[in-house]
């Protein structure tokens, strides 16, 4: 039985290879990462072999409410019996209730939803309604920030390898170092339209900003009459501990971005939260940007469900109690192998580790994998592994994540290549 | 142990490989890099120039300042170039060390990946 599913297991990773993307099989099976996804519960998934994995990467906050949440799942079951997808050029019930609800938990005076189906596309609806909005052009980011992979995301990409092969881009973006609200500052110009940011970057590598940054820029942003986008697509849902991490600093953008978890897993949406001042754009251009599958009303079902899940299971407050968890064993590990970890990254459960070279990354998420946890190296950083399981992991589960570092971290203390590089 | 002239061997060999695959060349054509090789048991360093996808030179010494620095035993230089080891294995081993780009690791491996498919 089990050879059995080991070549089916095979085969899927072979075709995978043949028909989808052959370098990735290849890279995930170095990284023994070649995971099949089988049956997925809670904060795991089990291999189409059976094995068994505490999911630590969660298609990068995807999962917040669990894998495969069983509310959310009969919600979704039973919105089948009565709805499809939905008409975009149609208005419904759907539609507005998940809009009104992210207008009560969005901060400040967020108020109007544009739907879309993913990150990319959410944010790229943000950067054109700043530019529609403002009629100016210049767009203001990053450096190693990540905002999606369509027209104007990828655009705003703090990365060059992303958008090298695409060039030219969309002009009129300009990239600054990330937690340097001064930089912004001298290169705002009267024909800035807005300032794109992440509230904490994650595949930049966990990167938190100093604690006045928010506020500068929101700052800056209002002397200049310039147009403030929060990318929450990571961060949102109560990841950090809070249901939006811009609310850490107490700054309110112009435009919200979010998608990953608002899907509960299961259902891929996204949406652009803006204010009533910037609605206006629209009134005069009703049909100027449009999604045919964003804002299904599957997708807003399902949204809504989510959304009131974590607020029933105050998933925020566990986000902080169980990262207090794992940062206690963090701060144990920091003192047993200081040639190995050198820093960590946290609020809440969106956490990096900062090991002392890039290889230690990739041969970490090998090592964790082994013993039954997922969790990958970031992009732009692979010196950082990169933990943000799903919000409902329990302390026992917590528990188990640690002993897999500290097992996989004594393991590579004894091989080469530790220690900071040249 | 393999001494400078087998690994240079092996490195002629790895560039008749490299430069006759057409399918490689077109992937690699947007990729220039200089290459150093470190045999960390023997101390000998090899220098290898891409341009554009083509190993245009392999040469012992160090030479120039290097996009990306490959150091593993003599015998991994070897073996590595003969399509004999598997190189993101040993990476993840920890017996070869790359400093570069995560970009330019994958494209590393890309390379072994057309040319030797099985390894």
């Amino acid at each position: 039985m089990k050879k059995d599913l080991q070549n089916i297991k095979e085969k899927v990773l072979a075709d995978f290879a043949t028909y989808i993307n052959p370098m990735k099989v290849r890279t995930m099976k170095s990284a023994a990462l070649d995971i099949v996804e089988e049956k997925r519960d809670g904060a795991s998934v089990w291999d189409i072999t059976g094995k068994k994995y505490i999911d630590c990467q969660t298609g990068s906050g995807i999962m917040n409410v669990g894998r495969h949440n069983r509310e959310i799942v009969e919600a979704l079951k039973k919105a089948l019996d009565t709805y499809d997808i939905g008409v975009f050029l149609l208005c419904s019930k759907q539609n507005t209730d998940l809009a009104k609800k992210l207008a009560e938990i969005t901060p400040g005076d967020l108020k109007c939803t544009m739907f879309g189906v993913g990150g990319g596309e959410a944010n790229d609806a943000a950067i054109k309604i700043a530019r529609g909005f403002t009629m100016k052009t210049e767009i203001i980011y990053a450096d190693k920030a990540y905002h999606g992979h369509t027209g104007f995301a990828l655009s705003a990409i703090g990365r060059d390898e992303y958008k090298e092969p695409f060039e030219p881009l969309i002009p009129g973006f300009k990239m600054v170092p990330f937690g340097d609200a001064d930089a912004i500052e001298k290169v705002v110009t009267e024909d800035t339209a807005a300032v794109i940011l992440e509230p904490i970057q994650g595949e930049g590598g966990i990167n938190i900003p100093p604690d006045d940054y928010l506020k500068k820029v929101r700052t800056i942003c209002d002397e200049h009459e310039v147009l403030l986008i929060l990318d929450e697509v990571q961060t949102g849902f109560a990841r950090t501990g809070k249901m939006f991490a811009s609310e850490h600093w107490g700054v309110v953008p112009d435009i919200m971005t979010v998608a990953k978890s608002l899907g509960g897993g299961l259902y891929p949406i996204s949406a652009t939260i803006f204010t009533e001042e910037i609605m206006d754009f629209f009134i005069p251009h009703p049909f100027i940007h449009l999604s045919t599958f964003g804002g299904s009303d599957l997708g807003c079902i399902v949204g809504l469900e989510t959304i009131k899940f974590i607020e029933k299971h105050h998933l925020a407050d566990h986000a902080v109690e169980m990262g207090t968890r794992f940062r206690k064993g963090f701060e144990s590990l920091l003192g047993s192998y200081p040639d190995l970890l050198l820093e960590v990254r946290q609020k809440g459960l969106m956490m990096g580790l900062q090991f002392t070279n890039q290889s230690i990354g990739p041969r970490m998420s090998k090592k964790l994998s082994e013993r039954g946890v997922i969790a990958i190296y970031t992009g732009n950083d692979p010196s950082i592994c990169r933990l943000m399981p799903p919000l409902i992991i329990t302390p026992k589960e917590v528990d188990i994540v640690l002993n897999a570092l500290e097992d996989s971290m004594k393991e590579l203390s004894q091989e080469s290549g530790i220690g900071k590089e040249d | 142990m393999a001494t400078e002239k087998e690994i240079l061997g092996a490195l002629a060999d790895y560039q008749v490989q490299c430069n006759n695959n057409k399918r490689l060349r077109r992937m690699q054509r947007d990729w220039s890099r200089l290459l150093h090789f470190v045999a960390e048991d023997t101390g000998d360093v090899f220098t290898m120039n891409v341009v554009k996808g083509e190993i245009i030179s392999n040469e012992a010494g160090a030479k120039g300042t290097p996009d990306i620095i490959v150091t593993t035993h003599s015998e991994n230089l070897c073996d590595m170039f003969w399509g004999d080891l598997n190189p993101s294995q040993k990476y993840l081993d920890g017996e070869i060390k790359v400093k570069a780009s995560q970009e330019d690791v994958v494209r590393l491996d890309a390379i072994t990946m057309i040319i030797w498919p099985d390894v």
